[in-house]
């Protein structure tokens, strides 16, 4: 127990130094970044036929920010704000915190992910088991072969295909976040309303995604099939369905860490299906902070990205230790 | 690619055997009709990032059908200005691939760099650099490209490549240093170091020969994922780009409103699809090579 | 109909049957209860922002639940025409020095209260923290507010700050967004006015004045970022929910002229993209929506819904190419010329903007219709009409010195290239840029277009003198100061400097497009054009008159920019649920269709 939590500490520790890092080298991005916010704006507001008393008018209310003192000051000062989960003030939503518009984003987008994550891990689990058992058939060749594939295909040419044909040609699904005439609440009618919308960023996530658990899942039962126990089961006779929960118990265990990795990629994972369904999640806001150069959200949005992955893989960690305890040191991490 | 690859075999390796891996690579693809498949569709490729682009014009003409579907003349119809769509993708390929090949290049020289210095010295080089790894990894990859896009212009496919390269080399460097680390312990290694050997020799004659079949393996599949990340930093419209490529096509179909209307269809769908068969044969390529180097595989 | 999902993954199938259901029941809603959906040009929703009009990501819609005091017409030559907003009339005198303004008498906000003299006093010191316009808080600001007297409840006067008569007050006093004083009277320190009188008065001790204006400043930021919980109206609308997908506004029965108002309830949708408006419009969820550089393909698809159609009118845009003349040979009017000549401008604009821009008939800095109404047809007929031409343009370039080397031009031994730029994202010009290099291409002027990540990148990229070439909007009217300062402006080395104008060379001061400060023009003689331009700030209309024929005159013959395409200002509606839309060419369709339904248009079918 002691050596467990002498190892969280370490993983703690160096999971805060990278953090750091992370927060040092969007500091320093930031004051490298090219491009003038505030211009923009005017220009933007001008092509939209606004005129320039006016568009000046709302520029100048829009920008008040402009970084005083010394950059040894500035970097103090945003350091000790982020101890206090302070992120500023985002320049594109004019005086709201970083924190609650990243807050608000990023819970789309876990709901997005969580359905696609643990869809695709059934799946993948299943399938991959299916794949070991027969990995001599067409059937397991051409599993493995799709799952490789899918897992190799990136996510916006899965995305762009699934919305052309769905929502436009046969317009089965809506695309965007959630009808606003429904009262908010836990209602069946707002539920159905959110849930339709994120049906299918969901299952273009799980499709893209479900490969790599198949690939997984079929090298770890092939390796559990050579165990001595199978072996020996075999030559004894024993039922094939007691053979297949020692198989299916035993390979999933490291599957679980894989799962933990991945739902690290939770919060920055789904750049391009939010892209491609216009969902309004963390891939879409880091996009559009970018475009318009909102340089605070931008790096609020990264860094909680980057959190919930080294914040994943610490508890992936942890866990492969729980799961096999001979894993203590080195190798294994 | 193919000049270093090796069989890992717990001898030591004989140079006579690079033969010998083309002769068993021939022998593992005529297994299956769909790794010729592979081969020849991961070769089509090569073929038309080398030489397709100069069988074009540099100013295509255009076509006063906009948006056309395929026909005779377009094969893959044609763009928003009436360009042919199969023009582009063969002129867009090369950027691709080159940034890929590039990124390539970087991935293996340090990935294999830090991984066999790492496995081989271990102790304190070993854990900061295995540190460093582990940073390099956990950075979430395309998030990080897409900050970086605000500060980096990635003018040409070069600088791209280099850029993919350094912020993916992570995952080669810790397999290199898994390998480098159990091949130590292995007799011939040993043996070597008895000899008296000096460290470049065996790190060069017995150490790189017998990773280089996982290099490659994992160049092969590290060659699509830098091709998806860069065409896809080009769809989401965040670089600037001076000539045509696969990402840009998408980011130019997607604007001129082909999802919404089915017109230009083919414009979306090349380069698209071009992904898709890139990787498929990719993946049976690697079915392939994963059966010459892993012998304990194969299904005889 | 849901086949094709469940082949894909059965375990989604029934879930999507619910949905597809669900989906369904929510369009047919906003079909029966007077519900005008559309989406607010300007900005996005965002749920987390305050409500509060002067915050630029607020959840308030400019002619729905925010008013101001009136709304501008669609003038071609008229930067002052009004509608009544809050205010009922107004009276200015004729030097622009003194602007009275009457409210509507029966104004009333959302919560009951009447709609004060007191309450635009309020908004006038909140536009003073937010600073711009006539609010600008530096001393002697060229048309500023000087003073601000309330005459009785529903009466108040607004003078000019002395030493400018500038002919945009009216129009910027107008323009100013009103809120209410029981709201945000109490965020400001009782002393506000002393402190902004203090900060802007050229007769301050310099000391207590800096104080003054940081003082301001630092109040604007507190200012902004704040709002009331409940949204107080003096719209029509009232904004009633806002969630990530739509805000809802519910009709206000304060409103002064209630009854003219159709629509029980405003949904404004949210949108991150072009692509997402498109697919409502394709859906027929809009009632109503501003043009989105839409490709003609999806102009058709649009259209091809029952009850869509599009309202086009008058847009004082227009689309040109500019040049920064840094770049030899660039430099040479004849080569500028030689270039209006090879580019086909009907050719370019069907590429880049078919939709929503018809070609510059020619380079006059103002669009088409504002320079036939300036100019009149004969003047603009008079001027050159930059024909597609390539023999003129061989001519041209001949007298600049270049030559010819098989089919490429060459400028002192080189090729002549030109690298065209346009930001990512500006899908029109884009387009027209690839036309264009095509074009010159083939003329013999190797060319390529290049684009910038984003507009931010582009427009400090001209700005550092990066580009050879590059769109940029001109013509900005209807003010003629406006239309012309985008060519003979700071961009062009011209800066305001009191009532004179002061040229910085080119490098300097953002001066990118580096012309020379005069020219000889034939007809005219030596002209200082950004001189001409200052001129027109305080001119009046006969002496607009006569500055904008000569300023026309350089432009033609000069060409700092090539004009392109004019804008034209397209709006979708749909007519099943609701009719009586504004028509073609009405001087209605650039405020928002929240402004439409006080003005009486937009009732349900």
């Amino acid at each position: 127990m002691l050596k467990f939590l002498r190892r969280l500490a370490g993983h703690v520790v160096r999971g805060l130094v990278m953090i750091w890092i992370v927060t040092t080298f969007t500091f320093v991005l930031v004051r490298l970044m090219p491009g003038d916010p505030v211009e923009t704006q005017y220009e933007t507001l001008l092509s939209k036929g606004m005129s320039p008393d006016q568009a000046k008018a709302q520029v100048a209310v829009t920008y008040g920010f402009v970084p005083h003192g010394s950059v040894w000051s500035q970097y103090g000062h945003y350091l000790w704000q982020l101890l206090h989960f302070d992120l500023g003030k985002s320049v594109r939503a004019q005086g709201v915190s970083v924190t609650t518009e990243v807050l608000s984003s990023a819970k789309w987008t876990i709901g997005l992910v969580l359905a696609g994550t643990l869809l695709s891990f059934l799946f993948g689990v299943v399938l991959g088991v299916i794949a070991a058992m027969r990995r001599n058939s067409h059937v397991g060749n051409g599993l493995s072969i799709v799952g490789s594939l899918l897992h190799g295909v990136p996510q916006y040419v899965m995305a762009l295909i699934l919305v052309t044909f769905l929502t436009v040609k046969f317009k089965l699904f809506s695309t965007g976040p959630v009808d606003g005439l429904l009262e908010p609440g836990l209602n069946g009618a707002y539920i159905a309303s959110i849930v339709s919308h994120a049906v299918l960023p969901a299952v273009a996530f799980a499709l893209s995604s479900f490969g790599g658990y198949l690939l997984s899942m079929k090298s770890s039962v092939v390796s559990v099939l050579g165990d001595d126990f199978i072996l020996a089961s075999e030559l004894r006779g024993i039922r094939p369905s007691i053979i297949f929960r020692y198989v299916a118990r035993n390979a999933i265990l490291p599957l679980f860490t894989v799962l933990a990795l991945s739902l690290g990629f939770m919060v920055g994972g789904a750049v391009f299906i939010e892209n491609a369904f216009n969902y309004p999640g963390m891939g879409a806001m880091l996009i559009a902070s970018i475009g318009q150069r909102d340089y605070s959200e931008m790096s609020g949005a990264f860094l909680l990205i980057t959190m919930a992955v080294i914040i994943a893989n610490i508890c992936a960690d942890m866990l492969y230790t729980v799961i096999d305890p001979r894993v203590r040191r080195g190798e294994g991490a | 690619m193919s000049t270093t690859v090796e069989v890992p075999v717990v001898k030591p390796v004989v140079p006579a055997r690079r033969t010998k891996f083309l002769t068993n690579l021939w022998k593992v693809l005529r297994r299956k009709p769909s790794r010729m498949i592979g081969a020849f569709i991961v070769a089509l490729f090569v073929v038309m990032g080398v030489i397709g682009p100069w069988l074009y014009p540099d100013n295509l003409p255009k076509s006063a059908d906009l948006l056309a579907g395929p026909s005779l003349s377009h094969l893959l119809g044609t763009d928003f200005e009436g360009a042919d769509v199969l023009a582009e993708l063969v002129i867009g390929s090369r950027y691709v691939l080159t940034a890929a090949a590039v990124a390539a290049l970087v991935t293996v020289v340090v990935g294999v760099a830090v991984g066999l210095y790492a496995g081989y010295r271990r102790g304190r080089p070993d854990s900061a650099l295995m540190r460093i790894t582990d940073f390099v990894l956990t950075i979430p990859g395309f998030p990080l490209l897409l900050v970086l896009t605000t500060v980096w212009k990635f003018d040409s496919a070069l600088q791209m490549g280099l850029v993919l390269g350094l912020t993916g080399w992570g995952g080669l460097a810790r397999s290199v240093r898994s390998q480098t680390l159990s091949l130590r312990e292995r007799g011939f290694v040993e043996a070597a170091r008895g000899l008296g050997l000096s460290t470049p020799h065996i790190v060069s004659r017995e150490l790189l020969p017998n990773i280089a079949p996982y290099v490659a393996m994992n160049l092969l599949i590290g060659v699509t994922t830098f091709i998806y990340s860069q065409v896809g930093l080009f769809y989401l419209g965040v670089l600037p780009y001076n000539s045509t490529n696969w990402g840009v096509m998408i980011q130019l179909a997607v604007n001129n409103g082909v999802t919404q209307t089915g017109a230009g269809l083919s414009y979306l769908m090349a380069p698209l699809v071009a992904i898709l068969l890139l990787t498929l044969g990719v993946v049976l390529l690697v079915d392939a090579m994963d059966e010459v180097f892993n012998p304990r595989l194969r299904e005889d | 109909m849901r086949k094709p999902v469940v082949a894909v993954v059965t375990a989604v199938g029934t879930l999507a049957t619910v949905l597809a259901a669900a989906g369904c029941t929510d369009s047919s809603s906003s079909a029966n209860g007077g519900v005008f959906t559309t989406i607010d040009g300007n900005h996005p929703i965002n749920v987390n922002a305050p409500i509060n009009p002067y915050n630029q990501a607020s959840n308030t819609f400019v002619g729905y639940n925010t008013m101001q005091l009136g709304w501008a017409k669609n003038s071609k030559t008229d930067p002052n025409a009004f509608y009544p907003g809050l205010a009922k009339s107004w009276t200015e005198s004729p030097d622009h020095l003194k602007l009275t303004v009457k409210l509507q008498p029966k104004a009333k906000w959302s919560d009951g209260k009447d709609v004060t003299a007191e309450d635009v006093k309020t908004s006038a010191a909140m536009s003073f923290t937010q600073g711009g316009g006539a609010f600008a808080v530096s001393p002697g600001a060229a048309g500023g507010l000087g003073d601000i007297k309330v005459v009785d409840s529903k009466t108040i006067e607004f003078d000019q700050a002395p030493g400018s008569a500038n002919n945009s007050f009216l129009r910027n006093i107008l323009a100013m967004n009103v809120i209410p004083k029981s709201v945000y009277g109490p965020q400001m320190p009782a002393d506000v006015w002393t402190t902004i009188k203090t900060a802007t008065d050229p007769k301050a001790d310099k000391a207590a004045q800096t104080k003054a204006q940081n003082a301001i400043t630092s109040l604007g930021k507190k200012l902004v970022d704040f709002g009331p919980k409940k949204d107080v109206s003096a719209g029509p609308f009232v904004l009633e929910r806002v969630n990530p997908g739509e805000a809802v506004l519910k009709k206000n029965k304060y409103f002064f002229n209630a009854g003219e108002i159709g629509p029980q309830q405003v949904v404004l949708k949210n949108y991150s993209g072009n692509e997402q408006i498109w697919n409502y419009l394709i859906a027929g969820q809009l009632d109503a929506a501003p043009y989105t550089s839409t490709p003609t393909n999806v102009v058709n698809k649009i259209l091809d819904h029952k009850g869509n159609e599009t309202i086009k009118g008058f847009s004082p845009v227009a689309a040109s190419l500019a040049f920064n003349q840094k770049y030899k040979p660039l430099d040479n009017v004849h080569v500028r010329r030689a270039l209006a000549y090879v580019i086909d401008r009907k050719l370019t604009t069907k590429i880049g903007e078919a939709e929503s821009g018809t070609a510059a008939q020619t380079t006059t800095g103002l669009v088409g219709d504002a320079a036939n109404a300036w100019l009149g047809a004969d003047g603009v007929n008079k001027l050159n009409q930059y024909p597609h031409d390539a023999a003129k343009a061989e001519q041209e370039l001949k007298a600049a010195g270049l030559t010819k080397s098989g089919k490429t031009w060459m400028y002192k031994g080189k090729p002549f290239t030109l690298n065209i730029q346009a930001p990512t994202g500006f899908s029109d010009w884009i387009a027209g840029s690839k036309s264009i290099s095509s074009q010159l291409t083939d003329f013999g002027i190797t060319s390529s277009v290049k684009t910038s990540a984003d507009y931010a990148t582009y427009l400090s990229e001209i700005a550092e003198g990066k580009y050879q070439v590059g769109f940029w909007l001109t013509a900005l009217g209807p003010s003629t100061y406006n239309a012309y300062a985008r060519l003979y402006g700071p961009s062009n080395g011209w800066t305001q400097f009191g009532a004179q104008v002061k040229h910085s060379p080119a490098g300097k001061d953002g001066n990118w497009m580096g012309a020379t400060e005069t020219a000889n023009v034939p007809g005219l003689g030596t002209v200082n054009p950004g001189d001409l331009t200052n001129q027109l700030s305080q001119a009046d209309e006969a002496k607009q008159k006569e500055l904008v024929a000569k300023l026309a005159q350089y432009s033609n013959d000069q060409l700092p920019a090539i004009q392109i395409w004019d804008y034209v200002n397209v709006q979708f509606a749909n007519t099943t649920r609701f009719t009586n839309f504004p028509k073609t060419d009405s001087d209605v369709l650039r405020l928002s269709p929240g402004v439409w339904m006080q003005l009486g248009y937009v009732k349900k079918k």
